[in-house]
């Protein structure tokens, strides 16, 4: 069953309980207080009348008369002072009866001072009794007998009256319940179809909805939910759209060692080599193996990087980093005669340190290899960036952009011949990423290269 | 014969120029696009008879070579890890006699290369083994000046061989390249025509049995 009915039923349930209840009470309130107030009249209207016959009977007279004569004098006094139906009892016996009922027990004393309602058949009788106050030794009894049907059938067509004004608001309470849970509800309409859309692939459709309360509170709850997930959607499709390109480029560099190797390999099996080319050929396979090893190692360590578990971020005494870092290349530096300046003015820097020295160390290795013999390298930390200043051979400008791609090399012969693999760059970037930081390259063709690593202030791991 | 081998990487470029040379040509290795084009610009090389372009070449990529090598009417063909086929059609279009694409195998080079001096009609008249020579315009061979009769197919053995000195071929390559694909032969064919050339020019020690390979002309002069 539909939201929208069950809460309406349940509305309509209670309000008809509600109702129910309080004009019931009010119908037997009214119908109570109605019976007591004609009991009440018809007590006083006995007592009076009780009274007056009492006053009337002349009992000096009385003495006097006949059996005959009295009954009529009897019946003469009540026809005159109490014209209703009553019935006089003397001692016990009915001596005037001017009702069409008869008294079953005419000694029963109760009617002295009681009132009582008999149902006979489908009627209401009230019986009222009183003493007539009498100055003799004879004792009367006026007992009245009264119709009161009509009383009982006033209170049964008021029941009915407001049974029925009862149902009428209750409908029209029901369907007004209805139309309010149903506009109230509304909203959730829009949040499913919201749902179905988004799960069919829209992932940018967002919940139009503006009311204010729960309901509103869940569209921007999930709102929010659907912009997460479509931002997560998009930086995975990115994810991967990088790696593919990664992937293309890798089976792309690894076409050149293959190529060497498949071609010195063909070479050996079915050419006639001198001997001092076979050896060539066999060393040029060995390298080239070297090369394929190395590039897996690296290519671990990039995609090794995308998982950020195994990275551990402490705080580094920056200058204690730049010592080791020197300490590391210092053999590198002495195999060309260069010398590494180094200039320490930041104090301490949350960083993974070993990722961090691999980064300088692959910075001041490009420097190296792309300075003249017995030149120098710049490594300085200062305020918001470390920077590593070479004055070697530069950059082409329109190579700039494209150095820090995976397997980018600008010059491949030479950067071969130094070993590279074009995959140093794109690691430096990622770890700068991931310390929060970017590579910023300065180079000028023949003036040498600056690469600032620039820490942005916000970065909080 | 002199060759072009226009390739940035060193060690391939070795490697195309270690084979060409077993092979009898006379390799000319250039590292990059603008010195390369230099030379053939100022007519350092005219007198080439194919260039091995690689497409990506720092300076100057093989693409843009093409114009040059036009101009100087080498003919070429291009040597690339770009197997794509926008590439390849870009490749060929742009006016190259061949696409070849790493890794490559020896052989199907230098097939290739022969094919294309063939088609532009600067393939070799004359091949000479030590004192054999072949003349490809006349169908004849000669061993120290005197004729010798040789059987077409045993003629096109000798040819085929010579051409790819110091290369091995199986017995299935020679037969598919000779007898066809169609041929319902026995490589023990091949066996009986070696055989052959080898009593007619006293090639015993020239025309190798390679085991597990096939046969393979051995001439290092």
């Amino acid at each position: 069953m539909k939201l929208r009915f069950k809460v309406s039923l349940i509305t309509a349930a209670a309000l008809f309980i509600g109702s129910a209840v309080s004009g019931a009470a009010v119908i037997y309130q009214s119908a109570y207080y109605n019976r007591a107030k004609t009991v009440e009249s018809y007590e006083q209207q006995t007592k009076a009348a009780a009274h007056i016959v009492g006053k009337e009977l002349e009992y000096e007279l009385m003495a006097h008369f006949t059996d005959a004569t009295l009954a009529s004098y009897y019946d003469y006094v009540l026809q005159k002072y109490a014209p209703s139906h009553y019935i006089l009892v003397e001692g016990g016996e009915v001596v005037c009866n001017r009702t069409s009922y008869e008294l079953a027990d005419p000694t029963d004393i109760r009617w002295s001072e009681r009132s009582v309602i008999q149902k006979s058949e489908d009627r209401y009788l009230l019986l009222v009794g009183r003493a007539v106050p009498v100055a003799g030794a004879k004792e009367y009894t006026l007992i009245l007998i009264q119709d009161i049907t009509a009383v009982y059938e006033d209170i049964y067509r008021q029941s009915l009256f407001c049974a029925g004004i009862c149902a009428g608001a209750e409908l029209l309470a029901a369907l007004l319940a209805f139309a309010a849970v149903r506009r109230s509800l509304s909203p959730l309409r829009e949040l499913q179809r919201a749902a179905q859309d988004i799960s069919g692939g829209r992932l940018e459709r967002r919940a139009d909805v503006r009311t204010r309360d729960e309901i509103g509170m869940l569209a921007v709850s999930f709102n929010e939910m659907a912009e997460r997930i479509e931002e997560q959607v998009e930086a995975l499709s990115q994810e991967s759209e990088r790696r593919r390109q990664m992937l293309g480029s890798l089976t792309h560099e690894l076409k050149t060692p293959m190529t060497s190797i498949m071609g010195y390999a063909d070479s050996l099996l079915h050419v006639n080599l001198r001997e001092e080319q076979k050896e060539r050929a066999l060393r040029h396979i060995h390298e080239e193996c070297g090369r394929i090893s190395r590039l897996g190692s690296k290519l671990m360590n990039l995609l090794g990087m995308y998982d950020n578990d195994s990275i551990c971020m402490e705080e580094v005494p920056v200058a204690e980093l730049l010592n080791s870092v020197a300490r590391a290349e210092e053999a590198h530096l002495q195999g060309k005669g260069m010398t590494l300046r180094c200039c320490c003015e930041m104090g301490t820097r949350r960083m993974d340190r070993d990722l961090f020295e691999s980064l300088l160390i692959n910075l001041i290795d490009n420097g190296i290899k792309a300075s003249p013999a017995g030149g120098v390298i710049a490594l300085t930390a200062a305020g918001e960036q470390i920077t590593v200043q070479d004055w070697g051979c530069g950059i082409p400008a329109q190579e700039i952009s494209k150095v820090t791609e995976a397997f980018y090399m600008v010059d491949k012969a030479r950067s071969r011949r130094e070993g590279g693999s074009g995959l140093g760059l794109a690691l430096s970037e990622k770890i700068a990423q991931l310390h929060g930081a970017e590579l910023k390259i300065e180079s000028m063709v023949g003036e040498g290269t600056t690469v600032r690593i620039v820490f942005y202030k916000t970065f909080t791991d | 014969m002199k060759i072009l081998v226009i390739e940035d990487d060193t060690v391939i470029s070795e490697l195309i120029c270690m084979n060409l040379e077993a092979a009898g040509y006379e390799p000319l290795p250039l590292f990059d696009g603008v010195s390369a084009a230099q030379g053939i610009t100022e007519g350092t090389f005219d007198d080439a008879a194919l260039a091995l372009v690689d497409v990506m070449l720092p300076g100057k990529d093989g693409f843009a070579l093409m114009e040059d090598l036009q101009a100087a009417q080498i003919p070429v063909i291009y040597l690339t890890a770009r197997d794509d086929v926008l590439s390849k059609v870009h490749g060929l279009k742009s006016g190259a006699e061949d696409y070849i694409v790493k890794p490559f195998e020896i052989l199907e080079l230098l097939v290739r290369m022969e094919k294309v001096l063939k088609r532009t009609g600067r393939g070799r008249e004359r091949i000479c083994v030590r004192d054999v020579v072949i003349d490809l315009k006349e169908h004849s061979v000669t061993k120290a000046g005197v004729r010798v009769n040789l059987k077409p197919m045993e003629y096109e053995l000798l040819v085929t061989l010579a051409q790819g000195r110091n290369v091995a071929f199986s017995r299935e390559e020679l037969l598919n390249r000779l007898w066809g694909t169609d041929y319902v032969g026995e490589t023990r064919t091949v066996d009986v025509h070696i055989g052959q050339l080898r009593k007619k020019l006293d090639f015993h020690d020239v025309i190798r049995t390679i085991s597990k390979t096939g046969y393979r002309l051995e001439d290092m002069g």
